[in-house]
């Protein structure tokens, strides 16, 4: 699958590579994001979505959120990654492609301070509504003098 | 969390978080006359941040707060995290702990669904009664497990490398009691509740979630397998000893309120046959490989399934070389089931009185939720 996706879509595609058995990993281009989620839904049956998350790495200055998808006829888990600045990550929104990315976003955003453009319901999951202390699962997030 | 605006004609009700059967969440209820025109859940009165606490403990220490995430079912939380550690660590347990590790997660998968089992009945407003039966059934598997590990909740039992001790002598006779009390106890309550007409009428045909709907919206679990879906990781994925252990994974097809019950219900008698089984055949051996008390993974990313009563455990661990994993993602189940109960409005006609039996068909766990 990794071969034909390379082969069918390089200009989308940045790195696409099996990790282990049944772990596939996939870097989009952040452009191209939706257009590959869309194939990847309606081409390769991954219509089962697990969940969003996001990996930040101040360093490279880069935020790296992850889909999980699974099809339910093949059952190994995919990851669609997409590489984002810091300073700005901003990526439109899944929820187009895969309805239940709904609450995993909303986490991601409150967690992470990443943007998702046409998101239904841009509020935050679990923190409370006038929290301003930051986006906790950010490194640099010290958690310290936080006022809600 | 900030409410979203509502028309005139509509009411909304607030349910929770301190209602008893609404559990730590609060869920609005938009509600036209006596029919659920939406429904809205306030998720994040739970919400420790383990993922964050994570980070900043050794791999051995992370053990403790990952179990905090369901304590009715912990052994199965733990696990996902165990594998996910003994990955990154490129270690093999013995086979033995393997096959402990199946009978603890089982055991912890009946006491849960037991749990959830008396909570619909008792949701449906006829048979408190129920709930104070599964709970006393409860003690038999808690009194087994306080006997293996010393605890009754929270074991930390299952351990990189093993699990912390061999069986205790008498252990695997103890087991077979138990399983063969609990059997009696299962026919009495399909008898009692499940062939009963009244339980019926608040249960079948409540709250349908057709299969194309289950897989859209990500279910997972009983929620997912009582559309009709046959994905279990224990079969697609073996982990600990599943691949040498006979079971079925129980669907069934309707995909209402009954439907979800059914499977944990069937679910139960599987998992009593693991464990006779293992009781039975368990081979020989040490329990576990020692491993150092700081250990150091080496970089890159590990990602982990486990099936756990609710559904599907992902834990994905990044390492870069410390003693501390750079970043633990959890997916939880209870989560991708809530969206699920979110959407369910949308697709059926709910009343007002079906939601408890709703919100406890689909079983989410909140501490698992919010983490």
């Amino acid at each position: 699958m990794v071969e034909t996706l390379k082969e069918a879509h390089p200009e989308l595609v940045e790195d696409a590579r099996v990790l282990r058995p049944r772990r596939v990993s996939i870097l989009a281009k952040r452009e191209h994001l939706l257009r590959l989620a869309e194939i990847l839904r309606d081409e390769y049956g991954f219509i089962h979505p697990i969940s969003a998350g996001a990996v930040d790495y101040p360093k490279e200055g880069r935020i790296q959120v992850i889909y999980y998808l699974t099809n339910p006829s093949k059952r190994f888990i995919l990851t669609l990654r997409v590489n984002l600045p810091r300073d700005e990550p901003k990526i439109p929104s899944m929820t187009k492609v895969w309805d239940a990315m709904n609450f995993h976003e909303r986490e991601t955003m409150e967690m992470f301070g990443v943007v998702f453009e046409g998101h239904p319901n841009p509020v935050h999951l679990l923190l409370p509504p006038d929290w301003r202390g930051g986006y906790p699962l950010r490194k640099d997030f010290k958690g310290e003098g936080v006022k809600v | 969390m900030s409410e979203p605006q509502i028309e005139p004609e509509i009411m909304r009700i607030s349910w929770g978080p301190q209602h008893p059967m609404s559990g730590q969440t609060r869920i609005l209820i938009d509600v036209d006359g006596e029919v659920v025109h939406r429904l809205i859940a306030d998720l994040g009165f739970t919400h420790r941040g383990i993922e964050k606490i994570l980070e900043n403990r050794t791999l051995l220490q992370g053990l403790i707060p990952i179990e905090r995430m369901a304590m009715v079912d912990t052994a199965n939380i733990g696990l996902g995290y165990v594998l996910a550690v003994e990955e990154a660590l490129g270690i093999e347990p013995p086979e033995r702990a393997n096959w402990i590790r199946s009978m603890i997660c089982e055991i912890c998968r009946i006491n849960s669904h037991l749990y959830a089992f008396g909570l619909q009945v008792e949701s449906t407003g006829y048979f408190p009664a129920v709930f104070l039966w599964t709970t006393v059934d409860r003690e038999v598997l808690l009194d087994l497990m306080e006997r293996l590990t010393g605890a009754r909740w929270s074991y930390n039992f299952i351990i990189p490398g093993g699990v912390m001790n061999d069986l205790p002598e008498g252990f695997q006779d103890k087991v077979r009691e138990a399983v063969n009390y609990l059997r009696g106890r299962f026919r009495q309550y399909w008898e009692a509740m499940v062939e009963n007409a009244v339980f019926e009428m608040r249960c079948v045909g409540v709250a349908v979630l057709r299969k194309e709907d289950a897989i859209r919206l990500g279910a997972t679990g009983p929620v997912l397998r009582g559309s009709g879906v046959d994905m279990d990781v224990r079969k697609d994925e073996p982990y600990a000893a599943y691949g040498d252990l006979d079971f079925k994974v129980i669907t069934e097809q309707d995909g209402d309120a009954m439907a979800r019950l059914k499977v944990r219900f069937h679910e139960i008698e599987q998992s009593l046959n693991i464990i006779e089984q293992v009781a039975n055949e368990i081979p020989g051996g040490p329990v576990r490989v020692k491993i150092p008390l700081f250990p150091r993974p080496k970089p890159g990313e590990f990602l982990s399934r486990v099936e756990t009563a609710r559904g599907e455990l992902g834990i994905h661990m990044f390492t870069d070389g410390g003693m501390n994993p750079y970043r633990v993602k959890i997916n939880s189940p209870s989560l991708r089931n809530m969206y699920v109960f979110e959407r369910l409005a949308e697709l059926n006609r709910i009343l007002v009185a079906d939601i408890p039996v709703v919100i406890n068909s689909i079983d989410p766990w909140y501490l698992d939720c919010d983490r």
